[in-house]
């Protein structure tokens, strides 16, 4: 049979960010995969060099939207350790709510993706609203619906009251049932099942030659979470299962995140519940001295890792960030192996990338 | 010292047939990271083989330049590894022209893009790299385009603006049309 090379670009693959594919066919199989990133590489890495650390907080909660504060609260994490700095155990927990919550947002957006792909448009109609639950909250709490501005080294840069904090128990009843319901319909519905159940299959084995992480990781079976492997912030005192499947394929992912969003509105629940009173943050920020650090944490998409050196200045003199859409990038070809060429969308969405994040 | 610690620390001994220095240090919830400097960039080879036997993963790979820009006299490279939660960085020293590292992807499939990205960005050569195409920036630009160019946030802010101004303002007092 001969072998074709197609081109795909965002607009093909229903991508929200541009990256592209350079595609090696089959007949109507996938048999190679390049891709060609890079088309919206800003040199942030670069850039926060010539920052200091408070600039650097908010550069970084631009680095993508999804998961916008995972960036900053772990950038803050890695300073907090380097400073010997040890935060109000009240802003532990309000850096795990905000974290939570746009967990739940996010894995919502990307089971309505995979809803609208499969030509599912009032299932993806019922997830978006659903979602919207999530993004008004956040916009009651923190006056934003994306970048939620809520973190401060030492601390966090909100305090919510009595009413908010009832606020938001309302809103995540709110969702607790239409998440069930939304689970029961990506494992049970019979179009949903037809359509993503052996597709896009990555064993165990190639997860763990590719170093995947989060969802695509769990999915194959690989019980890895940065929440219970190195806790961090408030998750040492909270109760949760990690999420695992064991297929591997498209449903598995979703089945994965729709699960982790249910863990999610538990979170909050037990971190509102547990929240202890007193400040939300240090009321002074000592001189951070030369030196290197790691700091952790399980974004949306899995494990972000930074990497954090200084020389005693308030600028670093370098920060690395690994996010959890760089290894997943290079898995795909293995997902895609033997794949229709029609599967290319579904699969590359299913393992949610955020092509912001990594290019960076 | 703990069953991780100990273990790292010899299997580090039995690749690179010495004892290496590792640091270990506790953050305040007890989780661990251990820091060690390996004494040749070749040594980072058997090292990685060995850690991979563990069933390490290969987490991150940060390059940077030491001291910061623009005072750099040399490279580092440091290789970020999970161990179920553990995080051991082994860091190499590498001169700032001429810089070389052997490739790990041979080893760990997802330093592909790792080795590729500090390739184009730092000016470090990768030895054995299967795929040396470039990742990020484009073909036709030199490698570490960021020691050399002028960032476009420097380009337009207001000292290089009124600076230029100033220059201006001189060359047309020195030639009035």
């Amino acid at each position: 049979m001969s072998r074709t090379v197609i081109t795909l670009g965002p607009r093909q693959l229903g991508l929200e960010e541009p990256m592209y594919f350079r595609v090696q066919t089959e007949g109507d199989r996938v048999c190679g995969l390049e891709v060609l990133a890079g088309q919206v590489h800003r040199g942030m890495e670069h850039l926060t060099l010539k920052r200091n650390f408070y600039q650097n907080i908010t550069l970084l909660e631009r680095l993508c939207s999804l998961c916008s504060n995972s960036h900053p609260s772990t950038f803050c994490t890695a300073l907090e350790e380097l400073a010997g700095m040890v935060i109000p155990p009240r802003a532990e927990y309000l850096r795990a709510v905000a974290d939570e919550i746009k967990r739940i947002a996010s894995h919502l957006f990307n089971c309505a993706v995979v809803a609208h792909i499969v030509g599912e448009h009032t299932l993806f109609r019922r997830v978006m609203e659903l979602r919207e639950i999530v993004q008004q909250s956040k916009e009651t709490i923190y006056g934003n619906r994306m970048d939620l501005a809520a973190n401060c080294i030492g601390g966090v840069r909100y305090d919510p009251d009595a009413g908010a904090i009832d606020y938001l128990k309302n809103q995540l009843e709110r969702l607790k049932s239409p998440l069930e319901e939304l689970y029961r319909v990506f494992e049970d519905a019979a179009v949903l099942r037809a359509a993503t159940e052996g597709v896009g299959v990555l064993t165990r084995e190639q997860a763990n030659e590719f170093g995947v992480v989060g969802p695509v990781a769990r999915a194959a079976g690989i019980d890895y979470d940065v929440r219970k492997k190195s806790p961090y912030g408030a998750y040492d005192r909270l109760s949760f299962q990690v999420a695992i499947e064991g297929a591997g394929d498209v449903r598995a992912r979703a089945l994965v995140r729709l699960a982790e969003a249910r863990q999610a509105v538990s979170l909050i629940e037990q971190c509102l519940d547990q929240l202890p009173n007193g400040p939300v943050a240090l009321a002074s920020f000592p001189e951070v001295p030369a030196g290197e650090v790691i700091a952790k944490s399980e974004a949306p998409r899995g494990e972000l890792i930074y990497y954090l050196k200084t020389d005693g200045t308030d600028l670093p003199v370098r920060l690395k960030w690994r996010v959890p859409s760089y290894p997943n990038w290079a898995a795909l070809g293995e997902m895609l192996k033997g794949e229709p060429v029609s599967r290319i969308p579904l699969i590359v969405n299913s393992i949610d990338p955020c092509i912001s994040c990594t290019d960076r | 010292m703990h069953e991780v610690e100990a273990r790292v620390e010899l299997v580090l001994a039995g690749a690179l047939g010495a004892r290496q220095v590792v640091a270990w240090r506790r953050d305040v919830k007890g989780v661990a990271s251990g820091w060690c400097r390996l004494g040749e960039p070749e040594q980072v080879l058997p090292a990685a083989r060995a850690l991979a036997g563990l069933g390490a993963r290969l987490s991150m790979v940060s390059a940077s330049l030491v001291p910061a820009a623009p005072n750099a006299t040399g490279r580092e490279v440091a290789y970020h590894f999970d161990l179920d939660g553990t995080t051991l960085t082994l860091t190499l020293e590498l001169p700032l022209q001429g810089a070389r590292v052997p490739s790990l992807t041979p080893v760990y499939r997802n330093a592909d893009w790792q080795e590729r990205e500090f390739r184009e960005l730092y000016d470090i050569e990768v030895l054995g790299h299967p795929n040396p195409g470039r990742l990020f920036v484009d073909r036709s630009l030199e490698p570490a385009l960021f020691e050399r160019l002028i960032p476009y946030s420097t380009f337009i802010n207001g000292a290089s603006g009124e600076k230029l101004w100033r220059q201006v303002q001189a060359a047309q007092q020195e030639n009035p049309s």
